[in-house]
This record gives structure tokens, sequence and C-alpha cells, in this order.
């Protein structure tokens, strides 16, 4: 491009791209808007908000949501177990997932098609929430870590994912390092795994967002509250208000008449989200390629 | 492209690195955590291992105990007022707290395994759905004959009877000790009355007419906005209105024929309500969003100045006002005395306020009930409400003259500043009232000493409640009565089919689409849809219960 010389837009391509731009700019807002209005409203004060005064710059910047927020002593362990819940989880989901995927990869694995199916059908029919609580009750995995790390240790769908593109791998890498006397988890360790960095870092992304952003397990199999992951104080923060908004019928008493603000929700949504946010960048490009790749084979 | 994958495959062994060491803390963590549990109690409380008479419990005993948390009061696990428990009673509960806007998945999950803890807190569905089954304790035998404090409240207030299934109790209901009452009430900017002269209105008529000369000052206003739908609110209008809609159409109606469940949308005087709102939103008095309006956005222009009144929670009004006086210090919400309705008519309903539908439940695997029958009863005692709703006697409460807990000014002043509200902050300190472990539970008695002390009482909350208080308009809300299971089915039937019809009816009127003397015709198809057997359902029911 820059070794040519400059060509002559037409008009015609000139108002094309001009409209092109804006069409993009538009998208890029909408996208957008929502993300910063959240933020905008978090370092709003509070009587600016309720009265909807803020649009598309905050009024009356403080920083008092943050300081509630940061006050709640709650908030840091949840925190805490949030991050030990997907660093736990993502790394049993990709050595398992991997152990997995990479001998359904293999044709001359005995059995393929019946432990695929058997595997694929998970996809279809799940146990039920039920059957699921009292598997977790009786192993006595109930109020730890375990409970929430193990039952999703396996998604059959990243794993089938994870296989399609480990098929791609050309199959004489692996026949070589065989003669060369590598056993089945060299090959897995040495050949394939080295190869498959971008679908590596695909689900990291995958399995981590998922654990990052689940709640339901842990409501249901936690007891402790020192346990919560801190998606649990948010959306109790976050929905309470929607909440209380429900209860107004007759017969339920509502004479509290403090409810929770709206810039402290919205602070407590920033503080939870930014961390993921910003494992995105710095995969993206590993992502989309990651994505691609399992799809395209797929 | 290959530096890359270096950096990743170092970032990718690095987690896992990170990850094991994890693991293995995570494990010894949650170990000495446990333990340093187990070990605080008896070093907290040195030589209650040798006595154990004159206690509830002669030995030391955990109860958990699983209830809701709201996000104003977080509950902390042995707060003051627990250890305060413990050492009256040497049972320490052990809190099993789920945020409240997923309790009842999580309740739904632990009552259909049946992996109950010792108690827990349930509502009166799940004694209709759960009684029969067996996973709670009886409690009939045990209230006539071990309880005292707990007999004496049960037969002060006979409406009690109705969270009893077949006669069996099944939960222990949370009663309310000294609730200052209040309901929907219209709420209106008496300010703006008196600055432009408009006469206070006395009957729904003059509401309008006050209404409607506002619009004329402010023509960009919409007097009287609503919030969360239109079912919602001819809920809060319709009694006052002379009819009435209870949650779901059918409610209680004190003034037909002495007393009697009605199904509202499927009599005459429901048109009077529709007509009324259609009357406001020809006006334009009404907010023309009415239907759509989220709280939010109710809110929003409640405390912008665009609306001056609504007709809903009436205490919101307090609120809004001390948002509004930020930018404009002479405004003022205040609740007017329920106006009259087109038959001369005053009539409104307080909130449920002695019993609010809350109960705790005990499992029925249990160990030992007889103690925690004694426990629970010890909680309704004086001695047992004022420790689960005023903390500890001498540090954090007094007795005054009468024997009423009167909290302490220099503990409660601390929490001066804190958000969304001191109260809740003390509450949420102690481990008290109502959102906490408690069965005869204060809300507002604790609110009100509370805010007096701390300053942000003032003379608008006192005209409020006097206001509130002293209408004689506002009659008890009734407890429905217990349904047997065809019952409930067959009332779940009929609402879900008559309700959908209903639901989009009711705008048609309100924005003239349909002329009301159309409803005529809804009438009969609700009543050809079962109306009149839900009356009767729930007539029967409470017949049999007064049997």
């Amino acid at each position: 491009m820059n070794t040519k010389k400059k060509i002559k837009m037409s008009t015609g391509y000139k108002v094309f791209n001009f409209f092109n731009y804006m069409f993009l700019l538009l998208l890029v807002f909408i996208t957008v808007y929502p993300m910063y209005y959240i933020f905008i409203v978090s370092i709003s004060s509070g009587t600016y908000v309720s009265r909807g005064e803020v649009h598309f710059l905050p009024k009356g910047i403080t920083l008092s949501a943050y300081k509630t927020v940061f006050e709640n002593s709650d908030i840091w362990r949840s925190y805490l177990n949030t991050i030990i819940y997907t660093t736990v989880g993502t790394a049993i989901n990709i050595v398992l997932s991997s152990m997995c995927a990479y001998p359904l990869s293999r044709k001359d694995f005995y059995g393929k098609s019946v432990f695929t199916f058997i595997v694929a059908f998970t996809m279809f029919m799940s146990g039920g929430m039920i059957p699921l609580y009292l598997v977790v009750l009786k192993l006595r995995l109930i109020d730890t870590i375990w409970a929430i790390v193990l039952p999703p240790a396996i998604n059959t769908f990243n794993m089938i994912i994870m296989r399609t593109f480990f098929q791609g791998i050309p199959v004489s890498l692996q026949e070589s390092a065989f003669l060369d006397g590598a056993n089945d988890l060299q090959i897995l360790w040495k050949i394939i795994l080295p190869l498959s960095k971008p679908i590596m870092a695909t689900m990291v992304l995958f399995y981590a967002v998922q654990h990052w952003n689940s709640f339901f397990s842990a409501l249901i199999y936690l007891n402790s509250k020192s346990k919560y992951p801190v998606q649990i104080l948010l959306r109790n923060i976050v929905i309470a208000g929607e909440f209380a908004d429900q209860q107004t019928s007759i017969g339920n008493v509502e004479s509290n008449f403090a409810v929770v603000a709206t810039n402290y929700k919205y602070a407590v949504i920033i503080i939870s989200v930014v961390p993921i946010l910003m494992v995105y960048p710095s995969l993206q490009k590993h992502f989309a390629k990651g994505v691609m790749v399992g799809a395209l084979k797929g | 492209m290959k530096k890359t994958y270096v950096k990743f495959a170092a970032l990718f062994l690095c987690l896992i690195m990170a990850l094991s060491m994890v693991t293995g803390c995570a494990k010894t963590a949650d170990n000495s955590g446990n333990n340093a549990n187990n070990q605080a109690t008896p070093s907290q409380e040195p030589g209650n291992a040798d006595e154990g008479s004159g206690k509830i419990s002669e030995k030391e005993r955990v109860l958990k105990v699983m209830f809701g948390e709201h996000p104003n009061q977080p509950v902390k696990n042995f707060a003051p007022a627990q250890q305060e428990i413990f050492k009256k009673t040497n049972i320490k509960l052990d809190f099993e707290i789920v945020p409240s806007s997923n309790y009842e998945d999580k309740k739904k999950i632990l009552l259909a395994t049946n992996n109950l803890p010792d108690i827990i807190k349930i509502n009166k569905n799940d004694v209709n759905d759960y009684g029969k089954t067996g996973i709670f304790l009886p409690l009939m035998d045990y209230v006539n004959n071990d309880m005292v404090h707990f007999k004496e409240k049960w037969d002060s207030i006979p409406d009690l009877i109705k969270v009893t299934l077949d006669g069996e109790l099944y939960g222990f209901p949370v009663i309310a000790r000294n609730e200052a009452k209040n309901g929907f009430g219209p709420v209106i900017r008496v300010d703006l009355l008196e600055k432009h002269n408009i006469e206070t209105p006395d009957t729904f008529d003059e509401l309008l007419d006050a209404l409607a000369k506002l619009k004329e000052i402010y023509p960009d206003s919409t007097p009287w906005s609503m919030r969360s739908g239109t079912v919602k609110n001819i809920q809060k209008v319709a009694y006052m209105l002379g009819s009435g809609y209870g949650d779901n159409g059918i409610y209680y109606d004190y003034d037909v024929d002495g007393g009697r469940y009605v199904f509202g949308p499927a009599t005459k005087e429901f048109k009077n309500v529709l007509s009324y709102l259609n009357k406001a939103f020809t006006m334009g008095v009404l907010d023309p969003d009415y239907a759509v309006s989220t709280k939010q956005q109710w809110e929003e222009k409640l405390t912008s100045g665009k609306s001056f009144f609504f007709l809903d929670n009436s205490g919101f009004g307090l609120n809004y006002t001390n948002n509004l006086r930020k930018t404009d210090p002479e405004a003022k919400f205040q609740v007017l005395p329920i106006l009259a309705n087109q038959d001369g008519v005053r009539r409104a309903i307080f909130y449920a306020t002695t019993f609010t539908g809350e109960m705790y439940g005990i499992s029925a695997k249990v160990k030992d009930p007889d103690t925690v029958i004694k426990f629970i009863d010890w909680m309704y005692s004086e001695e047992g409400s004022n420790i689960t709703n005023f903390g500890v006697e001498g540090e954090t409460f007094e007795l005054d003259e009468n024997g009423q807990p009167q909290f302490i000014a220099d503990y409660v002043v601390q929490f001066k500043d804190a958000q969304p509200a001191p109260y809740y902050a003390i509450y949420s300190d102690l481990g008290i009232t109502k959102l906490n472990f408690s069965l005869w539970a204060c809300n507002t008695m604790t609110q009100f000493q509370i805010e007096k002390l701390t300053g942000t009482w003032s003379d608008l909350y006192d005209e409020y409640w006097s206001i509130v208080g002293n209408d004689p308009a506002y009659v008890e809300p009734v407890m429905d009565p217990p349904l047997t299971t065809e019952e409930a089915e067959r009332v779940k039937d009929i609402l879900a089919s008559l309700n959908t019809m209903l639901e989009q009816e009711y705008d048609k009127f309100i924005m003239g689409v349909k002329d009301i003397s159309e409803y005529d015709v809804i009438i009969d198809k609700a009543i050809e849809m079962g109306a009149l057997e839900l009356e009767q359902i729930y007539n029967d029911a409470l017949a049999r219960l007064q049997q």
C-alpha cells in the first residue's frame, strides 16, 4: 500500500466512506455507551443520579460510592474467593479438557466413536439441578471450593472445539515423535500442546469468564458467607432494588425507605467487571484466531 | 509470532504454578478457619464448660439457621447479639446466609432434597407445599404444652391460625413488636398547593381538579406518575375507589355482606376504578407513560419536580422531600388523609404489620427438639426480643422506667454518617431486627429511636406518622385462609387464564380506547371464566377455618 502512488478517491467512494464511518461510529457508540454510562453514574453524586440528570458527563463528581463499596469487607473477601475459584477452576478445566480432547482426536483410539457419543450426549441431556445437587451433597463437596470447580470441570462444547483443533495437527508429527520413543503423554505435552496455543488461549478465556461470572452454583452449593464469590454480592446489591420493587403488593411491609443507591450499584458493577475486562485485550489475538480455527475445521 | 507464543506459554505455566499454590493454601486456610471457629467459642467464654445449670441448653449447642440477607443490612456471623444469646442460653447460632435476591432458589433446592439446616426461614406457600411431606417438625403439641411466651402471643393474635395447615403448625411466625403502621396513601406536594393557593383536596374528584390546576401552571409536568405497570397501580388505588384487587384480583372486602372475599375486576364497582383513572388520563393529569414507567423513572420525575403526586407507599414522600430540598428548600411531599371516593367513603388498607408472612420452620431431623423449642420460646420472650432487637443490655441499650428497651446514645452516634442509613449499619453491626434472626422483631420501633438519636429525624416525620396513625380510614389487611392442595391448584388455574384476559383490557379502558360501558362484557366474561368460583373457594376456606 505504502509503496503505491496515492490513488485519487472518487466522490462516490468518499461519500460511501463518510457514511460508513458514521455508521460504524454509531455502532461503537451503541456498544460503548452503556458501559460508559455505568461508569459516569458510579462517579456522580446520588442526587443528580436520582433526578435523572446524568446523561453524557458525570455530574457532581464524587468517589463516595466507591468509598462505600471498599468499606464493605465482604466485597474484598468475595473478590479473593472469585480469583481463587477462577484460577483453580480454569486450571482444572484446561488440564481435564485437553486430556479428554486428545484421545478423542486420535483416529487409532479404540472405541472413539462410542466415547464421543457418550460425551456428546451430555450436551443435550443433563441430569437436572436436584440430582446434581444430591450428587454433590453425597460426595460431601457442599460448602467447599470443590463444589464450585469440579462439577463444571469439562465443558463438552469447549472440549469438542479443542478436539477439532487437535485433529487438524498433522498425524505425521505424532508418528515421528512416536518413532523417536515418545509415549502418548509426551506427545500430548511436547507436540500437541505447544502447537495448540491459540486454542488454549481461547479456552482459558472461555473458562475463566465462565467462572468469573458464575453465581448459581456458588449460591446453591455454598453455605458460608465467607466463601461467596463477588458475583453473589453483586447480584444481591443490583437485583435488590428491582426485587423490593416487586414487593409492593398489599401485605408486604415496605416501611423502610432507604434504598440501594444507583451509583453504589454501578460502582459495584464496575469493580467486578474491570478485571475480567482487562484480560480480553491481551488475549484477543489468540482468541479470535482460536475460535476461527476451531470452527473452520469443525 | 513465536515470541508471543513463548510469552503466552510462560504466562500459562505461571498461572498453573500459582494455581497449585493457591489450591494448597486454600485447603489449609479452610481447615484452620474451621478450627479457629470451633476453638474461638470456649476461649471467649471461659468457664462455661463446667456450668450448665439454668440455661436453656445444658451443653453448648450449635444451631444452624438459614435466612436471606438484604443488601442494606449485611449479616455477620456471631455478632454481639448472637454472642449475648450464647451467653444466656448456651446456644450458638450458626447463620447460613443466602442473598435475598436468590433466597427462593436455594430454599427450594434444600426443601426438595430434604437437606434442611436446623432452622430455616420459610413462608406460607412452603408450608402448603411441603408441610405434609414431613420435613418440618410439627409444632402444635409443643405450642400447647411446652411454650409460654409464644403461646401468649398465639392466643392474643387469632389471625395467626391462618398459617396452619389442617390444624397443624409447621413454622414459627415472625411477629412484629410495636410496629408503626403505614400503607399505600395519596402523597402530594403540599408546598405547591400553598404557593398557588390551591385548596387541599378532600375527595378523589377534588384531587383531579387540584392536579389539573398544577398542570395548567406547569404545562410540561405530568402531575401524577406511577411505577411498575398498570396492575401494580390498580392494586394500590382499587380499594380506595370502592372496589379492590388484592394481589391478583381476589381480595377481602370488609364492606360487602359484612366482610367476604370478592374478585374485584368482576364487579360493577371496578368500573369506578377504571373510569376514574380514565378521567385522570384524559385530563392530562396522569402520566401518559404510566403503564411502562419503571421505579427509577418514577423517582426521577418526583425528585426533579416534574410530578407532584403519587399514590403508593406514602413513606417514600419523606425520602423524596429530602432529595428535593437539596435544590428547593421549600419543597415538601406529605401524605393526605385518605380521600373520599365517589360514594363518599374513605377506605384504605394498612400493610400487614403484626405478621408479615415470614416464618421459621424447624427441620424434622433436628436433634433434641425439646431444647430447640425451649430456645425458640425464649426468643419470643421480652429478654430474647430485647437481645435480638437492641443488642447487649448495658452496652447498646438500657431499660427505661417502663421496662422498655432504649438504645444508648453513645453507641448509636458512632454510626451517624453510615450508608445507606445509620439504622441499617447498627442492625448489621449488632446482628438484630427482622432482617436478622429475630422472632418477636422490631422494625420501626428501633428505626425511630435511632433516627431520633442521630438527628435524621425531623418534624416532617412526626407529621407523617401522626397523619397516617390518626386516619380512621385505614383497616388491617386480612390474611388469606389456608387452601387445600386441590383448591390451590384450581385457584392457580383459574387465575392464570382470567388475569391474562383481564390484564389486556385495563389499559384500553384507562386510555379510552374502549368506553367504560363496554366493561360489562368483560365482567360477564370473567364470571364465565370462574371469577365466582374463586370467591367461593376463598369464602369456603375462611368459613372452614372459623368453625
